[in-house]
């Protein structure tokens, strides 16, 4: 094959990355605290001769997590926490300390704190948030302050990025970092309400749609491409 | 192609999802009834390209990696404890919890079980029982003289004997409470049993600390939420619509493969 059809199956590879993405953020249109993310594209240049003549491949360099809020929908639970501002959650599990922004909260047998898939939520001296047997009254200032029939149990532990992008997910609404985090500014929570996941439905069904028409357009470049060549072939053995 | 499975994850959650909001729709006329809601959680990320990884050899570092998300799971399916509204019923046996806290009531198999629904009756023998004939724990019998029954906040219940002007005390009821009562697990009938996730139950008068207190002659309505069920419901069907969606793309992108030459 030429370097047409390669140039143009490297689109093709990235564009195929970026369905897999797209469909991602579709399966988690209802995810608490989902963070869409869009894969960025980049040319990636190879000099075919000495004359300094240069090819552009496509690469999906990386990709970026949309970090606008999603809308905070109204759910009356009491262990329902929402975050305003750029603040995430301190967490912890087995493989150590862990951010979140899923505030879908619930209890242990033990009256501790987890999120929906088991962490530890963590407060702000990094214990865990524990509710004691009887207590049901639970309040949660904006500062996060926790309370209860018994008076104040603890404070949710808020922390920001200086580089939100560096965030890793993990998976199960958890993401991990290498920064220090920074204690959160200007952050403020929000009881009873859950931050919904940012995927905007028009945007991605739309880029759904010009991927596949981007990737079938492509594919026509390779097929006139390869029938340019057999064309060439026949015309050039008539000659001789 | 990922994205294929990766759409059959959005629409296994969101079928999860409708089951759910149909139970709670159909249960919204149950006594006691606590709705659940399908909690989902991203799963696992392919790590493509790392952030911060050298991209020349003048140590230029990538800004953002590649990451792809394999979907979605439901992480929980749990009850929403809210206090559902109190109705009246003037029926003396019926009794509403207002506050935390749930009736035990004793299986025919010996052991406990909670429930919320407290539309009681009198066994033959003039016990309290659910509407299944279960006996409420602690064992209270009703003599079958008696003219009147009163049943207090504090869930002391006294009748009034043929003949007599002083009420006489025949029982007290107690009711259990759990350090997570979302833990606990549904077992149809109204009833729920205790699990290791609910922690152990710890009993006490009502009206205590931490526990509701006893409404007489009311029952407690299921806390389903119709406007709120409904939207949700339509959100589910789009969602699932929209992950149909993606697997006709990538269907497409697959049959223009195969058209290759």
């Amino acid at each position: 094959m030429t370097t047409t059809g390669e140039v143009a199956l490297s689109y093709q590879l990235a564009l195929s990355n970026q369905l897999d993405i797209t469909a991602n953020n579709i399966a988690n249109v209802t995810t608490p605290g989902f963070q869409s993310s869009h894969p960025i594209f980049a040319e990636f240049l190879v000099s075919v001769d000495e004359t300094g003549e240069q090819i552009a491949y496509v690469v999906d360099k990386g990709t970026v997590r949309n970090l606008n809020p999603g809308p905070v929908n109204f759910t009356g639970n009491p262990l329902d926490i929402s975050i305003e501002g750029r603040g995430y959650f301190v967490v912890e599990n087995e493989e150590g300390i862990a951010y979140t922004r899923n505030g879908a909260f619930r209890l242990d047998s033990s009256g501790q704190l987890i999120t929906s898939a088991g962490a530890v939520v963590l407060n702000d001296s990094n214990d865990p948030i524990v509710i004691a047997p009887g207590e049901s009254q639970i309040d949660v200032t904006q500062d996060g302050t926790i309370s209860t029939e018994n008076g104040v149990i603890g404070r949710f532990r808020l922390v920001e990025f200086a580089d939100e992008q560096e965030l890793l997910n993990l998976g199960n609404s958890l993401m991990s970092s290498e920064q220090e985090p920074l204690e959160a500014a200007d952050s403020a929570v929000v009881q009873g309400m859950l931050e919904g996941s940012n995927v905007i439905s028009v945007t991605e069904i739309s880029r759904m749609i010009q991927l596949l028409r981007s990737y079938q357009a492509a594919q026509q470049l390779i097929t006139t491409e390869e029938e340019r060549e057999q064309q060439a072939i026949e015309t050039l053995t008539q000659i001789v | 192609m990922r994205s294929l499975s990766i759409a059959a994850t959005g629409m296994l959650a969101q079928q999860l999802n409708v089951e759910v909001i149909s139970n709670n729709i159909a249960n919204m006329n149950t006594t006691g009834f606590k709705r659940q809601r399908a909690e989902f959680q991203d799963l696992l990320y392919q790590t493509v390209e790392r952030v911060g990884s050298t991209s020349s050899d003048s140590g230029t570092v990538v800004p953002a990696g590649v990451q792809i998300g394999l979907g979605v799971k439901a992480a929980a399916v749990y009850n929403i404890a809210e206090q559902g509204n109190l109705q009246s019923t003037s029926n003396p046996l019926d009794m509403a919890i207002s506050g935390a806290g749930y009736f035990q009531v004793t299986l025919p198999t010996g052991d406990t079980a909670y429930t919320r629904a407290g539309s009681f009756q009198l066994s033959p023998t003039g016990e309290i029982v659910t509407v299944d004939g279960y006996t409420v724990d602690p064992a209270i019998t009703v003599p079958a003289d008696a003219l009147q029954v009163t049943i207090n906040a504090s869930g002391q219940v006294s009748v009034q004997l043929p003949n007599t002007v002083a009420e006489s005390i025949v029982g007290q009821l107690t009711l259990a409470n759990f350090p997570n009562p979302a833990g606990l697990d549904p077992q149809g009938d109204n009833l729920f049993l205790e699990t290791t996730a609910s922690g152990a139950a710890t009993t006490g008068t009502p009206g205590a600390t931490g526990l509701g207190v006893i409404e007489q002659g009311f029952v407690e309505t299921s806390n389903v939420n119709t406007v709120t069920e409904i939207t949700n419901l339509i959100t589910a069907q789009r969602a699932y619509e929209m992950n149909s969606k993606v697997i006709q793309t990538s269907d497409e992108m697959l049959s223009t493969i195969n058209r290759l030459r």
